[in-house]
């Protein structure tokens, strides 16, 4: 039961850093959104479409209260925040929740799918890496991880578009709908990711294959593959999902060009837009969701680690 | 354990393989059905790609309702850049203040109901409601309804009304219609099927229209804002036009039987925006010398790939209004000679200074629209010649920049839609007069401001076109502004859309006669 007890103490304290990272997350927000040139309100009056005189720009500015000082903005966000209404945006009139929880599953989506694309590419690659460590399989997984991180992911969806949709006519150039759809984007996504992965799988591995237990089970006449998937690979995967815990925030942060580029109606185009058109609710709300998000994640992480980790679940019993 | 986890995982992603493989065969086998559909029962779809996507398609928020076909308003604007009636049979203006619109008899929404007076007046309490844009278009004061007879009294003298009547926020919809930002029910010779936020939208077509009824049964808008993204589908069949695409992607789709490209000038222009604070371009003689510095015709060939048409005002040469086509022709030495007068010499490094100062300008620039900077370049470049230095900068919100750091910039590349609704009033009062919301250059010509006043009193469109044209005259003599040119709207259109063109207006992108083979 101690496990149990563990995972209740990382919950809780967690649920505290939690409560405190995101008011410090929001306010910085808020406070750079408004030190930060420019305000909605010439694209709410469409000034470079309709004839708009300064005065009632300022009128407008006054009416949301854009003048009075960022302590007092904050304050009525903030309020209304906790009270699980994140205002409207000031571009659509939508509410923000409704527009971020619209598109929240896609984004999601996408995210799973590149995640999935990760593995199925780093893993073998790592595993060939240490494997055949400094001969031509490993050269070739660190030359492909190379390849992979030098290239930005805006130019490397281009490529995949122009060879399956254009020249093999296989899969969709972009939207979201069918599985088919989802390929393109996940590999995309898979591939900007996967060259951290395979290095850090290549080196752990590595490292574990010259331990000594692995010695003694090779002693002892384990079948090799054995030991590789069994031992190596699992003790292996903790430091994986550990380093996926942690970057989570920039696969948030990654997805956008993805999103932006196959018209992937999720939060990374929200945000674009948002940020462009200086909609401040549906920025501060983007920010909100995403730290809760990345919070999550790590929770999600350090429960994992207890699961994978045998000396974490069972405490010094176990031992 | 470990093993079997690690089994299931590989066997995951060996069946996650496979499913894309059918994945993307099925979607070629749907469209082949699709293809034969169309054999047998004559059904006609299209996919348009479009560049700015929308969050919403509210009619009175977007310029989707009206683009994609859904929403119509009371008079639009034709190729020939005129206003025509289109939802209103016929108007009439009763005084200085007040108009009568007669709404067409046949008119119903798409869920049947037919348009009355009443619903249009209900359409336009919303719109000046929801849209702070629309209410400081219109100024209207009152909407009276009776029968089919609407009249709008306006908050003051307002002879442009029935110009921006044409604003595509301005579109009657139906008001008591639930989820107007996904679903909206309007007019328009197709309906709303679905809509994805910022990715696309479905339409059908609607049976009852008012006119004749759409040729295609169904349209699929698609958002992208990369423009190489556009022209790859286009030309791998996904999209059957595609907008705004990039002059450098257009070879491999001009070269291709199965594509055009099509290429209109827009109402839009592209131009240089002087600084009046800046102390060196008070002088007329300087701001002239630096329009005779910049080759036109370069420009076009070069920047813009002859996908732009010079400019020599404001306005887009095809409205009456747009003045005398005097090109300003590229006259280095004439330049030369206007800053001598204004009493520039040549110093040692040979570059022009006045009582010890020389002159050095910075010319501010963004990247939101990637010609710009390139002209700013140019424009460096050509200075230099003539023995002026210029500083670029590149500002990320050029509209903040420009009205809050008034003594950092003396020039910027600017551009704008100078008259979206076919009526140029609009620029002349957000561009020239000192309080306009387009005048961070401080522009303030007593004349220009005297005629912008009159065009906004005058009723005759015919007077006011005169007016107008003698405004550009007087920008063309004082130049405030720089310029340069007018940038096509450049699309691609597979060979099987068949009656379609883009407009220079941008507004009619689907419309009732739109065909494919």
């Amino acid at each position: 039961m101690t496990w149990r007890k563990q995972i209740v103490k990382v919950v809780s304290s967690r649920l505290l850093q939690f409560i405190i990272m995101i008011l410090v997350l929001s306010f910085v927000t808020f406070l750079l959104m408004k030190i930060t040139p420019g305000d909605p309100i010439r694209t709410i009056l469409k000034v470079d479409d309709v004839g708009v005189t300064l005065e009632e720009e300022q009128e407008l500015r006054e009416a949301y209260g854009f003048n009075q000082p960022i302590l007092v903005q904050y304050r009525e966000w903030l309020s209304n925040a906790v009270r699980g209404d994140l205002g409207d945006s000031l571009i659509t009139n939508r509410p923000v929740m409704d527009m971020i929880t619209s598109r929240l599953p896609a984004t999601i989506g996408l995210a799973a799918g590149g995640i999935v694309m990760l593995f199925i590419i780093a893993l073998p690659l790592g595993m060939l890496g240490a494997v055949y460590e400094n001969k031509w399989p490993d050269r070739l997984s660190r030359l492909i991880a190379l390849a992979g991180a030098s290239m930005p992911s805006f130019w490397l969806g281009l490529l995949l578009i122009q060879l399956f949709s254009l020249h093999l006519g296989i899969l969709p150039v972009m939207g979201r709908g069918t599985f088919a759809h989802y390929i393109l984007p996940s590999i995309t996504l898979g591939i900007a990711m996967a060259p951290m992965y395979i290095r850090l799988l290549r080196e752990r591995l590595i490292h574990t294959l010259k331990s000594p237990y692995i010695e003694a089970a090779e002693a002892r006449g384990v079948r090799r593959s054995r030991i590789l998937i069994v031992h190596v690979l699992r003790g292996s995967l903790i430091s994986i999902v550990t380093l996926l815990g942690l970057s989570i925030g920039s696969l948030l942060g990654g997805i956008t060009v993805v999103e932006v580029l196959f018209s992937w109606p999720g939060m990374g185009e929200l945000i674009v837009q948002a940020v462009m058109q200086r909609d401040y609710p549906v920025i501060q709300g983007y920010i909100l969701v995403i730290g809760i998000l990345v919070v999550t994640a790590n929770l999600i992480v350090d429960i994992l680690y207890t699961v994978l980790h045998p000396q974490i679940r069972y405490g010094k019993e176990g031992l | 354990m470990g093993l079997k986890r690690l089994h299931s995982i590989l066997f995951l992603s060996f069946i996650l393989l496979l499913l894309s493989a059918c994945g993307g065969e099925e979607t070629s086998s749907n469209e082949s059905d699709a293809s034969t559909d169309t054999n047998s029962e004559e059904r006609k779809s299209l996919t348009m790609l479009f560049s700015f996507a929308s969050s919403s398609i509210d009619p009175h928020q977007d310029f989707m309702g009206v683009r994609a076909g859904i929403a119509e308003t009371l008079v639009k604007i034709d190729e020939n850049l005129e206003i025509q009636p289109w939802l209103a049979e016929e108007y009439e203006q009763v005084d200085e203040k007040t108009w009568k619109f007669k709404i067409r008899e046949e008119v119903t929404f798409h869920d049947g109901t037919p348009v009355d007076a009443e619903a249009v007046k209900a359409s336009f309490e919303r719109a000046v409601e929801e849209n702070a844009a629309v209410a400081s278009a219109l100024k209207i004061e009152s909407i009276e309804a009776d029968g089919m007879e609407v009249t709008f009294t306006n908050e003051e003298p307002y002879p442009a009304f029935v110009s921006e009547l044409v604003h595509t926020n301005a579109s009657i919809i139906k008001t008591d219609a639930d989820n107007i930002s996904e679903h909206p029910i309007a007019t328009g010779p197709f309906k709303v099927e679905s809509f994805i936020s910022e990715s696309e939208i479905n339409l059908e077509r609607y049976e009852e229209y008012w006119d004749t009824p759409a040729k295609l049964n169904e349209v699929t808008i698609k958002f992208n804002s990369d423009a190489n993204v556009r022209a790859l589908s286009l030309q791998s069949g996904e999209a059957d036009i595609a907008y705004h695409l990039p002059p450098e992607a257009l070879d491999p789709i001009e070269s291709s039987n199965k594509h055009r490209v099509e290429s209109v000038p827009s109402l839009r222009v592209h131009f240089l925006l002087y600084n009046q604070a800046s102390e060196s371009l008070q002088d007329n003689r300087v701001r002239k010398a630096l329009d005779l510095i910049v080759n036109r015709d370069v420009m076009v060939e070069e920047i813009m790939n002859e996908h732009a048409t010079a400019a020599s005002g404001p306005f887009n040469p095809d409205f009456p209004f747009a003045g005398d086509s005097l090109t300003v022709n590229y006259d280095p030495e004439q330049a030369e000679a206007l800053l001598e007068e204004a009493g520039y010499t040549k110093n040692d490094q040979e570059n022009l200074e006045k009582d010890g100062k020389e002159l050095s300008l910075t010319i501010a620039t963004y990247q939101g629209r990637p010609e710009l900077p390139l002209m700013a370049q140019y424009f460096q470049a050509e200075a230099a010649n003539l023995g002026v230095k210029v500083d670029i900068v590149t500002i990320e919100d050029i509209d903040s920049y420009l009205f809050e750091k008034q003594d950092e910039w003396d020039i910027a590349t600017y551009s704008n839609l100078t008259a979206p609704r076919g009526d140029g009033g609009y620029f002349l009062n957000v561009a020239y007069l000192p309080n306009g919301g387009l005048n961070p250059g401080q522009i303030n010509i007593e004349k220009l401001n005297e005629l912008t006043h009159q065009i906004n009193r005058t009723a005759d469109p015919e007077t006011r076109n005169e007016l107008k044209k003698q405004a550009v005259s007087v920008i063309q003599e004082e130049v405030p502004h720089s310029f340069l040119l007018h940038p096509h709207i450049i699309v691609g259109v597979n060979e099987r859309v068949k009656n379609w063109k883009p407009g220079s207006e941008e507004y009619y992108l689907i419309t009732n006669t739109l065909d494919v083979e």
